[in-house]
Parts: structure tokens; sequence; C-alpha cells
């Protein structure tokens, strides 16, 4: 589900460019399957599918299959368009060491809505 | 090619609020029945920069927008810059009536957007006589806090980046990109502290819950608009306010939090018959 970030947010690209002090490592989880996405100064690095026998991560993001679903629908619907809108519904949960993932909010907002289906970072933008 | 100059004049007046003197920014366009906008939290009266810019309102509104202290134009009082900026009900409230004491303003409308329209409520159970009509945007009687409001202040991160990214999903996603940016630069534009320190009255001090009962919209008529892509203030939390109200509320397809900013001409047709109702 997530595999493309490595392609999205590669050396030069407009994603990266957001992002020139982050670097971290995030994991998505989908309750059953995690995706550990590794981040130098805001370029993906890696993308690596689980299962982890023993996997460190800064901050972690959860949802079902079906929200991270509607999240990447092309023109999501309320409540599905925004990780903080998925927070408030209390289906998307933050963990871990967040200071990474707020000071770079928008970027990370950006990174996972450009898996959406269609040009540019998934936002119209 | 001919200059394109808006109609909107801008000025700075003096007026005591909350105890100080305050070098008040507002900003306005029209004659006619005063229509006094109330800004969201975080941000200032560019938000309005469309419906100031509407000869169908102007025609028969005199549209005045001003800055909250600490917002837009308008700077702390001097000596307060340092401290603790946290927005009570009171406090709002007084801002309010000030500004319209101040312009000596009979019998405005205000509309309030987000922060604005919770304190439209507040207005309306405490000084119903005082006001022709109120018009609440993404109006709620309450909201329960959902994230940690400390990270919009603090020194490890950028105020204006977080800020900005917080208002950016508040929006929705078939807003124009342009009017999009322009709300997200204006929060990016914020000084540090001040959408937290609001965020004080929309998720604290503000709830109004326990006196909605009280609130008779008899005496004030009051109009509720909320856009469907609002998680903060959800269409339902706004419908389940005018449940309790007994009166209607417009679910405003396609738009967010910030209906007059992110997507200005879809909202203007939804405000012109309200405006209409009401003159």
């Amino acid at each position: 589900m997530f595999s493309a970030l490595e392609n999205n947010a590669g050396p030069g690209s407009p994603l990266a460019a957001q992002a020139p002090h982050c670097t971290t490592t995030m994991m998505l989880s989908d309750q059953e399957n995690e995706t550990l996405i590794s981040i130098q100064n805001g370029v993906v690095t890696s993308v690596t599918n689980g299962p982890f026998v023993m996997p460190s991560w800064t901050f972690r993001l959860t949802a079902s299959p079906s929200e991270w679903q509607a999240f990447l629908e092309a023109t999501p619907k309320p409540g599905s368009h925004d990780l903080m809108a998925m927070l408030r519904r209390g289906v998307l949960r933050f963990e871990g060491d967040l200071h990474p993932l707020m000071s770079n909010f928008l970027y990370f907002k950006r990174l996972l809505a450009s898996l959406r289906p269609g040009p540019g970072m998934g936002d119209g933008e | 090619m001919t200059l394109h100059i808006e109609p909107i004049t801008g000025r700075y007046a003096h007026m005591e609020m909350n105890g100080h003197m305050h070098r008040i920014y507002w900003e306005e366009a029209g004659r006619g029945i005063p229509l006094v906008c109330l800004h969201t939290a975080g941000s200032d009266g560019r938000q309005y920069r469309a419906i100031l810019n509407d000869p169908e309102v102007t025609r028969n509104y005199r549209v005045m927008v001003f800055d909250m202290p600490r917002h837009g134009k308008s700077s702390p009082a001097p000596g307060t810059v340092d401290q603790e900026y946290q927005l009570t009900s009171d406090a709002y409230v007084e801002q309010i009536l000030a500004f319209v004491q101040a312009m000596e303003l009979d019998q405005p409308v205000v509309m309030g957007c987000s922060i604005g329209g919770r304190i439209v409520l507040h207005l309306a159970h405490e000084h119903p006589e005082k006001f022709r009509a109120l018009i609440g945007l993404q109006s709620s009687d309450h909201v329960d806090p959902y994230y940690d409001t400390g990270w919009l202040n603090r020194s490890d991160v950028h105020g204006g980046q977080v800020c900005g990214a917080v208002a950016y999903g508040l929006m929705a996603p078939q807003s124009p990109v342009a009017d999009r940016q322009e709300t997200r630069w204006h929060y990016m534009q914020g000084g540090p502290g001040v959408f937290k320190g609001d965020l004080w009255f929309y998720k604290v001090d503000g709830d109004i819950s326990d006196q909605v009962a009280a609130i008779d919209p008899e005496k004030c008529p009051l109009y509720l608009l909320t856009g469907e892509y609002d998680y903060s203030c959800t269409p339902a939390d706004t419908k389940s306010l005018a449940d309790r109200l007994g009166i209607d509320m417009t679910v405003m397809a396609e738009m967010g939090h910030f209906p007059m900013s992110e997507n200005p001409e879809k909202f203007l047709t939804y405000l012109r018959p309200v405006l209409n109702k009401i003159r």
C-alpha cells in the first residue's frame, strides 16, 4: 500500500524539498501489516514491508485497512481527507516521539496524500 | 491595462478593550446595515476579502472586519506582548461590544466563523437585543479536545508551519488551490501562541453547552451554516445545536472550516440568500 513513497519523495523531488531537516523512521500500520519508512533529509530512502522481529521506529501511524483506503481515494470523503480528521474520528493513532511528525506536519500529510491517484502531491497543489 | 483597486478601505482606530487601549485595524466596504465579520482562531480579517469585494453584499450592507488584538494588523496592547495569551468568553464578547460601540453601530448583524461561530452563541445568550441577526459559520456549542494544542506553540517546532499544516487539513479538497493556499498563509503568519490561545476559548472556556437552552432565537434571528469537510465543527455538531435551538441549519457541500476564505465564490451563493432574508 505504501511502497510508492520511495518514488514520490526521491532525491530532488518537490516533496523531499519540503522537509530538508527531517531525518526519521516512521512505521505505518494497518493493524495487520507494518511498513517501515526511512527518511533522510526529506528523502524516503527505504520502504520495508514487515513482518518485523524487533523494529525500531520514531513514531507510528496506525489505522485499519479500510480507513487507509478511504484516505487514499482520489477525492476522499469528509473525515477521511486528512490525518487530523482521522485522528478526530478516533480511527488513526499517533504513537511514539511525535516531534518529527509535528515539526514537519504538512510534509507528512502530503507524503501520504501523494499515494492518491493523480498527478502532483495528491492534494491538487 | 487598468489598475485593479479594490473598494476596501483599511484604517486604525484607538479603542479600549479588555482594560487596555488598543490600536485596532479594521477593513470595510459598502453602505447600509452594518455587518461585522469575525475571523477564525489564529487568523485575521483577510479571510473576508471576497465578502468585502462583493457588490451584491456591499450594495445593502456596510461590511466591517476587525483584526482581534494579536491578530493581523492589531498588535498586542503595549506591555503585554510576552504575556501568555488565553482568549476567554468574556474578553471576546467585550472586544465585539467595544468595536460596535466605538463605531457607533446600531443593531449590526454579526457573522463569525469557528471561534466566531461560537461567540455569536454567547452574544445570542447574553445580548440578543443588541443585534439585528447573528450568523454562525462552523458553529457548535462545544468541541471535545482531540489533539494536544501544545504542539502549536513550542520553541522546537516552527509555529507558522504547524499552524498552517493544521489549517490545511480543515479545508475541502474541492476548494480552489489559490484560496486554500491564501487561507493557509494567514495561519503561517500568526503570532506565537495566538492560535493556541484562541483555542483555549474554542475548546475550554467558550463551551456554551449548558446555556443553549436559554438562547431564544425569537429574540435575535440566528442562522447556522457549516461546511461538510469540517472535522473540527462537523455538520453533525451544528445539527445537534440547531435541533436544540429549534432552528434550521445549512450544510455547505464541498466546503471545509473556512468557507468565506477557502471557497469564497461558492460561499457567497449560500450567504447572499441569508443576507437578503435579514434585510
